[in-house]
């Protein structure tokens, strides 16, 4: 009833400061962001200790170079996962995205920065598809993605006949073998832009928090006076435009647009898709997001294939490897994540 | 102040010296309980008082960090909630816990079923069993329906079946009657007093305390972890000694007069409104400073007119008018943007609140948009300066604005879903059962809340089954039943006369009649 009972109610009693700022570290040391550093740096030792050639210039480049195309895939899978859902045309998306933007510059010969803007709008189309027919049909992610995922692929292989474009603008492939300072590619930084740019969507504006809280809490948001259809469409379209942007990358790498350069049906992408948001602890039930962490488990993924190649274990092994990893993370996580329930620490 | 009761031959459950503490509280300090044969217990304390702290660590949930449990006689440390079962400790949740897709007669008999991993399941004979129960409870259904068919009362009827088909001896009872009608409370008490002539010790949670006081024996009341009192007779107590007990001092019930609000401008106007969830005929106005309520029993629509009137669900006739002039509500965004109509939802967990978001976000939620402009930037400063002084107001209490709203107390949660539209400042109200599962502290501060929000010219529908909330706050009373408005009244609050005419509207005869 008096003033100081109110003071109490919001603020934090001085006597649990210290052992607040205790908890606080706690907290940090088992955020996910920072258990996927200590493991990078923890592989990056075991790796340049078995195999030297690792720390080359050469590895350090390639490393940074496919880690970004991944980061841009576990980024395409995240701003749906935050949603609850999932999509399972990453892929089918990206190659698309990339074969029209390979269409553009040879059929067309369209300068290449109309070009990808061309791939990014068939990204963000295709996406904005696939969110459009979930939020009428009222049906799951999976089974709507499932299904144009094989839609998206197959009417892209009949319209190029399977065909690559090899055609592609010198300029915009000079970009993607590009070498900053000698080790770094310029696609790396364009993922850690995308980063930068995503982590202000859902600090910094109404639209990002709208698609979290849509995501938690589905009903509770609609009832809020969120328009959470219209922000479901707004994620799948997100999703399609970094697709979109990762099969570009792909191009500007390769030199050329490959219909099966995400593999059939564009599955080759979907353990990377899932494999960065939820080593980084984006929920797969919806509603929390970590874009850092997503960026870090994309690169701890990445190099552990690079490594583990290096080490010359099969691509079979790999496959395995990969899959394991993926299961003891979420394992590592259902534990962490008790852990610090029970403490009432989240 | 504790009266402390010798445990004697009859008590089948005592524990003593519990102490429970989790980082920052201190939820159970040195409490007592002991529940005796054949009696019906009741368990009181308001909300983070720690009684469902008490209850989870009888049911096997948490673990004490000290004190001793005897059951029978024998010392009492259930490993897991399974354990407590085989036990004989029965529990009937707050949360519904039953499987939706599943028939009445498999959740009844859940535990059971897997006891044969292989051997085929007689369904026959599990619903033959099922039907014993549900007649001895008063439940007509079929049992082969699947329960998300039935109404929450009669969920709440099938749980407290599973319980007993467990065959505990010891039942608690967790808010057992929140969603129930009068009728189904008789009907379930009735139940409770048949299974304490049986010698079943039944231990009963709950907020109402005119329930508490027609049903119960014994009462032990806890207060900030400890014990008020423990079983003690409830003979002797009124209800001004239970509230004592319960926040340390009298309960004040505020002595508001009736008032007429109805010549004010009419914010919110339905004329002959019909819903594409089959509501019929609806005229109802609310005006300026007006706080209208809607009575009815579960499942007489009401909710479902508020979510029609929020575009939630589809207006197929009639007219939806605010501020006299015809609103065109497509979607909730609408009616909360453009309206400014808000909605306190009955569900606080699954349609109120995001519960696994922070305090500031779910207050933020509906003025997000208009905080961020066309510029569409948005700073967690910027939402604090804009929500602060409301759930300041409200007196949330709460560590952080970055506390998970999941963490709070019910009483606190309801705040700060209240605060949410105090923040969007909204014209119209709607509120939808504001007291459920909320101590009596809250509630009375709820109360005074919303009439002074009237005061400020706010347009109030209060739906609640709560027949003294309903008296204490209406100005005018609106009857529902089965999607059709039964009648309307204006409230004198004077209780006797009032609940009489609700319940005989309810019926469907004329006021006119039944004086």
């Amino acid at each position: 009833m008096s003033g100081t009972g109110q003071e109490q109610s919001v603020g934090i009693p001085p006597a649990e400061q210290a052992s607040s700022a205790r908890l606080t570290t706690l907290r940090i040391l088992l955020s996910n962001e920072f258990g996927l550093l200590v493991l990078i740096v923890l592989f990056a030792i075991i790796f340049s200790t078995i195999s030297p050639a690792f720390l080359s210039k050469f590895s350090l480049y390639a490393l940074g170079r496919t880690s970004a195309v991944n980061i841009m895939i576990g980024f395409s899978m995240m701003v749906v996962i935050i949603t609850g859902g999932l999509n399972l045309s990453v892929g089918s998306i990206g190659v698309c995205a990339a074969m029209f933007g390979g269409l553009l510059m040879q059929a067309f010969a369209m300068p290449w920065p109309l070009a990808v803007c061309g791939g990014l709008v068939m990204g963000a189309a295709l996406g904005a598809l696939n969110g459009f027919i979930i939020v009428r049909s009222g049906l799951h992610s999976f089974i709507i993605t499932l299904a144009t995922m094989s839609i998206f692929f197959g009417v892209m292989i009949f319209l190029t006949r399977a065909e690559s474009y090899r055609d592609i603008s010198p300029a915009f492939t000079s970009f993607g073998r590009m070498k900053l300072v000698g080790i770094i590619s310029p696609l790396l930084l364009v993922s850690a832009l995308a980063g930068v740019l995503l982590s202000v969507l859902f600090r910094y504006t109404a639209l990002g928090r709208e698609m979290l809280a849509t995501g938690a809490n589905e009903r509770a948001a609609e009832l809020s006076g969120i328009r959470v259809n219209r922000i479901i469409t707004y994620c799948h379209l997100l999703s399609g435009v970094l697709a979109g942007v990762a099969g570009l990358m792909l191009v500007s790498r390769t030199g050329a647009a490959i219909p099966s350069m995400a593999g059939q049906l564009g599955q080759d992408w979907l353990l990377p898709a899932f494999l960065g948001p939820v080593l980084g602890g984006t929920l797969l039930t919806g509603g929390r997001v970590s874009v850092l962490g997503t960026f870090l488990g994309s690169f701890l993924v990445t190099m552990l294939t690079t490594g583990l190649l290096l080490m010359q274990v099969g691509a079979f092994w790999m496959q395995t490897y990969l899959g394991m990893l993926l299961l003891a993370a979420v394992l590592i996580d259902m534990v962490r994540r008790s852990y610090l329930t029970r403490r009432k620490l989240i | 102040m504790s009266i402390q009761n010798s445990p004697s031959e009859t008590d089948v459950f005592i524990a003593e010296g519990m102490i429970k503490t989790f980082p920052g509280v201190t939820a159970l300090e040195d409490v007592r309980l002991s529940l005796s044969k054949g009696s019906i217990h009741a368990l009181l304390g308001e909300n983070g008082a720690g009684k469902s702290t008490l209850i989870k660590a009888i049911t096997g949930v948490h673990r004490l960090d000290s004190g001793r449990m005897m059951l029978n006689g024998q010392l009492f440390e259930p490993s897991d909630t399974r354990d407590a079962i085989s036990r004989g400790i029965g529990v009937v949740h707050q949360e519904r816990n039953l499987i939706p897709r599943f028939s009445i007669g498999e959740n009844i008999f859940l535990e059971s079923l897997n006891a044969h991993p292989l051997r085929r399941i007689d369904y026959n004979k599990l619903f033959r069993d099922a039907r014993v129960w549900l007649e001895m409870l008063g439940v007509d259904a079929d049992p082969a329906m699947p329960v998300h068919r039935l109404s929450v009362a009669k969920t709440q009827l099938v749980e407290i079946a599973k319980a007993l088909s467990l065959n505990s001896r010891i039942l608690l009872l967790d808010e057992p009657t929140a969603a129930l009608t009068p009728h189904e409370t008789d009907t379930l008490f009735k139940i409770l007093r048949q299974l304490r002539d049986d010698g079943v010790s039944l231990m009963f949670v709950s907020h109402k305390l005119e329930e508490v006081q027609e049903i119960c024996d014994r009462v032990t009341v806890l207060r900030d972890g400890k014990n008020a009192c423990e079983s003690q007779p409830l003979k002797g107590l009124d209800r001004q000694a239970i509230v004592r007990l319960m926040i340390g001092r009298n309960e004040q019930i505020p002595d508001w007069s009736a008032r007429d609000r109805s010549t004010g401008t009419a914010v919110l106007q339905l004329t002959n409104v019909s819903t594409s969830l089959g509501h019929k005929e609806i005229d109802l106005s609310v005006h300026k400073g007006e706080i209208v309520g809607l009575y009815g029993l579960v499942g007489a629509g009401r909710s479902e007119l508020a979510k029609s009137i929020l575009g939630k669900f589809q207006v197929t006739g009639g007219e939806v008018l605010v501020n006299g002039s015809r609103a065109q509500i497509h979607s909730v965004a609408d009616a909360v943007r453009q309206y400014r109509i808000g909605y306190v939802s009955e569900d606080r967990k699954s349609e109120g609140l995001v519960l696994m978001h922070s305090v500031l976000e779910n207050v933020g939620m509906p003025i997000w948009r208009r905080l961020a402009g066309l510029a569409h930037f948005l700073t967690n400063g910027k939402i604090r300066k804009h929500t602060e002084p409301y759930i300041r107001k409200l007196e949330v209490r709460t560590p952080s604005l970055d506390q998970h709203v999941g963490n709070l107390s019910g009483g606190n949660q309801q705040k700060v879903s209240v605060a949410k539209w105090l923040a969007a400042q909204v014209q119209i109200l709607i509120i939808d059962e504001p007291s459920v599962g909320i101590d009596i502290k809250t509630k009375a501060y709820l109360h005074e809340l919303i009439r002074e929000l009237s005061d400020n010219g706010t347009a109030l529908l209060l739906i609640t089954s709560d027949m003294p909330e309903m008296i204490t706050l209406a100005d005018h009373i609106v009857v529902m039943n089965d999607y059709q408005i039964m009648g309307e009244i204006d409230n004198t609050r004077d209780y006797d006369t009032m609940s009489e005419r609700i319940m005989t509207l309810i019926q469907g005869e004329e006021p006119a009649a039944a004086e």
